[in-house]
């Protein structure tokens, strides 16, 4: 093995972590070498987030040993993790907007002129050389909120690498992410590698992991099921680690026929955004629509859904026409939508369960609340969706990501709503939680209502929807069959390419 | 640490109202070691007195910081529409129809605040900072900076108490909180106050009318604060421009003590109760105590922020358990 000429950076050993009566992390042990990437795997709530607070200082341990760089603690400040050179790169991109790319590069650590004055000329240049050196294509001066989020993705990582970094954490880096974008920024993540860096992968999709993975960690229930090295191992015998039960990848969704047209979409355009899109929504169908980031999917529901304004185009609901400059009468309509980011979109984090699924049905119901009559409604479609919650009372901000879906979905299903928009139904939701709601999704389209699907994973895509729209640079460039399509072919369709047996696997 | 003690932390950390009420009763014992007069009668319905038009602001300023909006101008509203009701008293109109003239006044400025913050989308607070100086202007022009006094033409309501210890005016204060913990916990706006302060855009989303929301819960913190000028006004049996200066941060104050984050989405009427009650106990018992005026202010504000101390470290701990 190429490890044995690998240097340990770092070790853990018999790591635990507690939150109040929860084991998060017990009996941890992991390591990493450099020039490595180690990816982490594991559904949502089974460590993968406390194993990270711990190695960048946020949280401390109970219990356990960490060695980084031969020199071992019992905790981590944060700014001993950073002086090692050890960096987390979150999700939510931590960059200051307002300043250029190079100003964000140098921030806290400026190149000053003999005046003490920040030498923006010197700062340009050695921000150039930096991303030249790793054939990254970003302007030096451009603003920061300019940037697409996969090139702030990447400017995080410069940024990290400006200020010698030795140990890259990625907390799931491409959930935001495009094909191509992913692409990339697995190039990149490859090339930090080629540099000795080590570096601790999360992520949810685990074709990624194989594809860039040296090694594979699996957690499960804050304990590590097993560490397997990539080349001996597939991508069946992770996912039964993880779950701990053996499942297709594939959601066997079944067969069954839709309906008459229920949504007629005819020349839909916003400026910008999509033009010209026409597309039938049968009853009980699921519609999925396909593309990568940017294409305008997720512009074109909120335009149905009257969240944005249209520019022109009609769009026709059971026969009669919508024209909503809010969501309310789309609401009225029997439209219901699922949006992607549910913290900034859908919940109330603050408040009960209770109150984050009534809140549609109160605006429709009368000006008193009938408690009684609520909590038996609620209690009910909690136990339907089976909600994993300490009651009604609890705020939804303490569920897991799942569960929170789940309460947002319930929140439609309480309302008489026929049409269901879902925006990437599984994001950030895990495995188990994932398969229960295409359940539901399968419910609700069996009992006759029909669902339009964006996603932007291949299998969910593939395995949930009866016909698949795919979205091109605002425009429908094409529909197809589910069951007719292979994801090569389907990933042509995505980038525009026909298929001419690349390497599109 | 005890069960004992890691059940009274537990408690204290559940509810910001219930640790508010221990601080007002250990507030009460010493002041009444010190000065067996703070119990009587006397002293304790002058309290409750007291405390009344407080109460009615910071119940208007309630519905306004959990839906995650403010009005500070609400100080020279009670100004100006007090100096209104006293002025018509004067004139000779009939006593009731010149405060309700008062209190539509009081509802058109929180109204006027509210519109021009959702119409320009600017934060009220701004608008109604600004908005201070147009409701002061306004008295000072029609009084030309005269205090209107109108003794005995409406004493009824400041002067009248039950079994002559608890004023009417604490029963109205009483009637108000009552009616704001309705309407923020069994009608549909109240669900709507909370939705909107915790997440805007979702509620928009859920099909919300927001606009229209927000201008109801400013047009309500309108009518509690024109109720607040009439009992102030009756109270006093004076009105001048300046009349309910400051009364705009003791209420805001009392609400956020009370647990409800300065960002919206959460509080309750029972913890903005127990704000003003220590605000009230804070300052009765410090006269109490004979404590030298100046300093009084001192301890004022220490106690103040001691409170606030704990309050945003419970958010704190609750925040840290939502990890």
């Amino acid at each position: 093995m190429e490890q044995n000429n690998r240097r340990e950076i770092l070790a853990i050993h018999d790591l635990r972590k507690t939150f109040g009566d929860t084991v998060a992390l017990d009996n941890v042990n992991f390591n990493l070498y450099s020039g490595e990437v180690h990816c982490l795997v594991g559904e949502n709530g089974a460590g993968k987030s406390t194993l990270i607070k711990i190695l960048s200082g946020a949280e401390k341990a109970d219990k356990g040993r960490i060695v980084a760089f031969g020199v071992e603690y019992s905790r981590l400040t944060p700014h001993q993790s950073l002086e090692m050179g050890i960096t987390t790169i979150y999700q939510d991109v931590e960059l200051v907007s307002s300043l250029t790319v190079a100003d964000n590069i140098f921030l806290g650590h400026e190149i000053k002129t003999k005046f003490d004055l920040i030498n923006y000329v010197a700062q340009n240049r050695l921000a150039r050389e930096l991303m030249d050196s790793m054939n990254i294509d970003i302007r030096e001066t451009a603003l920061v909120e300019d940037l697409s989020p996969a090139q702030q993705q990447t400017l995080q990582i410069v940024k990290a690498l400006h200020i010698n970094a030795k140990i890259m954490i990625m907390d799931e880096p491409t959930s935001s992410l495009g094909i191509e974008e992913t692409k990339a920024l697995m190039e990149i993540v490859r090339k930090l590698a080629s540099q000795n860096i080590g570096v601790i992968y999360i992520s949810h999709h685990l074709q990624e992991i194989f594809k860039i993975g040296d090694r594979i960690t699996v957690l499960k229930d804050g304990q590590v099921v097993d560490t397997f090295d990539v080349r001996r191992t597939d991508l069946r015998t992770i996912t039964k680690s993880m779950i701990g039960r053996d499942r297709s990848l594939f959601y066997d969704r079944g067969v069954f026929e839709t309906g008459e047209v229920i949504l007629q979409v005819r020349n839909l355009c916003r400026h910008g955004l999509f033009e010209s899109v026409s597309f039938d929504l049968h009853r009980g169908e699921i519609l999925g629509f396909g593309g990568v980031v940017g294409a305008g999917r997720s512009a074109l529901m909120n335009v149905i859904f009257g969240a944005d304004r249209r520019d022109t185009g009609d769009i026709i609901l059971n026969g009669r026409a919508i024209n909503a400059d809010s969501p309310r009468e789309v609401i009225d309509r029997g439209v219901a939508m699922i949006p992607e980011d549910r913290m900034v979109l859908g919940l109330f984090d603050l408040r009960s369960v209770l109150e984050n699924i009534a809140i549609v049905t109160n605006e429709t119901d009368g000006l008193i609340l009938n408690h009684r009559q609520e909590n038996a409604v609620v209690e009910e479609l909690i136990k339907r969706l089976r909600i994993v919650t300490a009651g009604i009372r609890q705020a939804v901000g303490f569920l897991s990501g799942g569960n929170q879906q789940k309460a947002i979905l319930a929140r439609w299903l309480m309302t008489k709503a026929r049409v269901f928009i879902f925006d990437e139904p599984t994001k950030g939701v895990d495995i188990g939680a994932k398969e229960q709601i295409y359940d539901l999704m399968l419910t609700l389209a069996k009992e006759g209502k029909s669902i339009l699907m964006v996603s932007s994973d291949m299998p969910e895509l593939l395995s949930v929807s009866h016909r698949i729209a795919v979205m091109r640079e605002g425009r429908l460039v094409t529909t197809v069959y589910s069951k007719d399509v292979t994801e090569r072919e389907l990933l042509g369709y995505f980038l525009g390419i026909h298929d001419d047996g690349g390497d599109t696997k | 640490m005890t069960d004992l003690g890691a059940a009274i932390k537990k408690k204290m950390l559940a509810n910001q109202w219930s640790f508010l009420l221990i601080v007002v009763i250990i507030l009460s014992v010493i002041a009444g070691t010190v000065n067996s007069r703070y119990f009587w009668l006397g002293n304790l319905s002058n309290l409750l007195g007291q405390i009344s038009v407080l109460s009615l602001v910071a119940c208007g300023a309630t519905i306004l910081i959990i839906s995650g909006n403010f009005d500070i101008s609400v100080g020279a509203n009670i100004g100006l529409s007090s100096v209104v009701m006293a002025m018509l008293m004067r004139t000779g109109v009939f006593p009731p129809l010149a405060a309700l003239v008062g209190v539509l006044i009081a509802i058109i400025c929180a109204s006027l605040i509210g519109g021009a913050s959702i119409l320009f989308q600017a934060p009220s607070f701004i608008i109604s900072l600004a908005a201070i100086g147009v409701f002061q202007g306004i008295a000072l022009f029609i009084t030309q900076g005269t205090i209107q006094t109108i003794y005995g033409q409406f004493e009824t309501l400041g002067g009248v108490k039950l079994f002559n210890v608890v004023p009417l005016l604490f029963l109205i204060a009483l009637l108000g909180y009552g009616v704001m913990e309705f309407i923020l916990t069994r009608t549909q706006l109240g669900r709507c106050v909370y939705a909107i302060g915790n997440n805007e855009r979702a509620a928009y989303l859920a099909g919300i009318n927001v606009s229209r929301r927000k201008m109801m819960f400013f047009a309500i913190n309108g009518l509690f604060v024109g109720c607040a000028a009439m009992l102030l006004l009756s109270r006093v049996g004076a009105a001048q421009p300046s009349t309910g200066t400051g009364i705009e941060l003791q209420a805001i104050g009392s609400v956020v003590i009370g647990g409800a984050p300065m960002s919206g989405g959460k509080g309750s009427v029972i913890g903005t109760f127990c704000g003003v009650l220590l605000w009230g106990v804070i300052g009765n018992a410090l006269n109490m105590m004979r404590v030298n005026p100046y300093i009084q202010d001192v301890i004022i504000g220490l106690l103040i922020i001691f409170a606030v101390a704990v309050s945003s470290l419970r958010l704190r701990a609750e925040k840290a358990m939502m990890e």
